[in-house]
């Protein structure tokens, strides 16, 4: 019958007409019955891969830039636990949990053959083994995901990046050396930012065409506290027209 | 046609017995999904491998376009990202597979720890398993700065921080690590080096190893 013709053709049928009635039952030979099988296992773990990728493109973040230490950095999720473990040991004994730690935790990990050399294999007949590689196992789930929490906890309490969408394209600054621009660049850049591009507060590019002197004035003498203090941190009131008239001049569109 | 060639390859080289060292063995029942499902965690070394080779070819065509100086390291991974037929593609496969690498290779040591497989006469291959382990995270530490993004550049800088908290030579592992003082040009072509030439020598040598020493003394019996 045609059906059983393609059964002998079909992967998983045996190659050869097995004649070694000694052969233990349900073995196979490994090519190509077997290696066919891995094929098709192999290529669905392939597409699910690929699928994968194309739904999840891998971003880049800014050029490198060593000067940046505001940077709050993080090493790829397989490094978090061992990430996590320095953070017992802070200060002078850091070499506890860079080194010493890890140290043994590898060496038990490669003479792990000869710790644990029963003959018995099953994993409930080796309870130390068992258990000492489900302990660690856990311990390193949870250093992870804590690291992880760590991090995010870290992320939110920064403040946050003043938002520059609405800021006019021209960003040159108008009469750079006005007196009220060194007084701006010694108490008011912290935060504003040298360029006026804003900083931890809002960017001041164009604030010119929004407030005139006087309601500059006001604004600042007020301040936004908390944020903010009243006079901007100024000295006197002279120092706040000053930079106030600076300000009411950048009319940047 | 076929056997003629390989009649006219064999009577040269010999290489029926290569061949049969490689493919003509019997797979046992208790590794076989096909008899019995839950023997796909012995599916998880092989692919591992497979991720491997994933790597390795999606590293080679990374390194048509990548060029590991501090100036065109970004914009060439930009420009691959892009820019180049594939390239998001591509440089997906190599950043998402140094993850399923781990993964992979992390779940195949799993089965072998809780089937007691490393156990005699097997231990010398669970300690060359072990070396791979670490030259993958080797790979994963050094691959990570080649970007040259700020994520890249301050996980390193971590990295270098760490190295020199060692004890006494801590300061002299950091210069050997990032090839001078400060985290810059040296460091990006070091690590690249050692991404695409001392982690893949070492690597596939200990692979084969692993390979030959399965072949030599057959897969664990059944638990």
């Amino acid at each position: 019958m045609a059906h059983d013709h393609f059964r002998e053709r079909i992967p998983g049928t045996p190659r050869f007409k097995e004649k070694d009635k000694n052969k233990p039952i349900g073995t196979e030979p490994f090519f190509p019955n077997f290696l066919l099988k891995e094929w098709i296992v192999g290529a669905l773990f392939l597409v699910a891969f690929m699928l994968w990728i194309v739904f999840n493109p891998v971003e880049l973040t800014d050029v490198a830039n060593p000067s940046d230490s505001s940077y709050t950095p993080m090493p790829d999720w397989y490094f978090l636990f061992l990430y996590q473990l320095l953070k017992y040991f802070p200060g002078s004994v850091i070499w506890l949990g860079s080194v010493i730690l890890p140290g043994i935790a590898a060496t038990l990990l490669i003479l792990a053959p000869w710790l644990d050399n029963s003959k018995v294999r099953h994993p409930f007949k080796r309870p130390v083994a068992t258990s000492a590689m489900v302990l660690s196992l856990l311990l390193m789930i949870w250093m992870t995901y804590e690291a992880h929490v760590q991090h995010e906890e870290h992320l939110a309490s920064q403040p946050k990046k003043v938002d520059q969408s609405a800021m006019p394209a021209d960003t040159t600054l108008v009469d750079a050396n006005d007196p009220g621009a060194k007084i701006f660049a010694t108490s008011c850049a912290g935060c504003h930012g040298a360029d006026l591009k804003g900083q931890i507060g809002p960017f001041l590019i164009g604030v010119g065409n929004k407030y005139d002197e006087a309601k500059l004035v006001d604004t600042i003498t007020k301040g936004f506290p908390p944020n903010m203090p009243p006079k901007g941190g100024l000295a006197s009131d002279d120092q706040v027209k000053q930079v106030a008239a600076w300000l009411a001049k950048q009319k940047q569109k | 046609m076929f056997k003629k060639t390989y009649d006219w390859i064999d009577e040269r080289l010999g290489i029926t017995p290569i061949w049969r060292d490689i493919a003509d063995h019997d797979v046992p029942a208790h590794v076989n999904p096909a008899n019995k499902m839950s023997a796909f965690v012995y599916c998880f070394g092989g692919l591992t491998f497979l991720i491997i080779v994933t790597q390795i070819l999606s590293g080679m065509f990374l390194a048509m376009y990548y060029v590991p100086d501090i100036v065109n390291a970004y914009r060439s991974v930009q420009y691959i990202t892009d820019e180049v037929l594939l390239g998001q593609i591509v440089r997906g496969m190599h950043f998402w597979g140094a993850s399923l690498v781990i993964i992979m290779m992390f779940l195949h040591m799993l089965r072998v720890f809780f089937t007691g497989s490393y156990k005699a006469p097997r231990e010398m291959n669970w300690v060359v398993g072990v070396l791979i382990f670490f030259v993958v995270m080797g790979f994963g530490f050094t691959g990570y700065l080649l970007p040259w993004d700020q994520k890249a550049y301050w996980a390193t800088a971590v990295g270098a921080q760490i190295a020199e908290s060692v004890p006494w030579i801590g300061k002299y592992i950091k210069t050997v690590l990032i090839g001078g003082d400060v985290l810059g040009a040296l460091t990006l072509t070091r690590f690249f080096a050692i991404h695409v030439f001392f982690l893949p020598a070492g690597l596939l040598g200990l692979l084969g190893l692993h390979f030959i020493m399965i072949r030599k003394q057959g897969i664990a019996g059944p638990l």
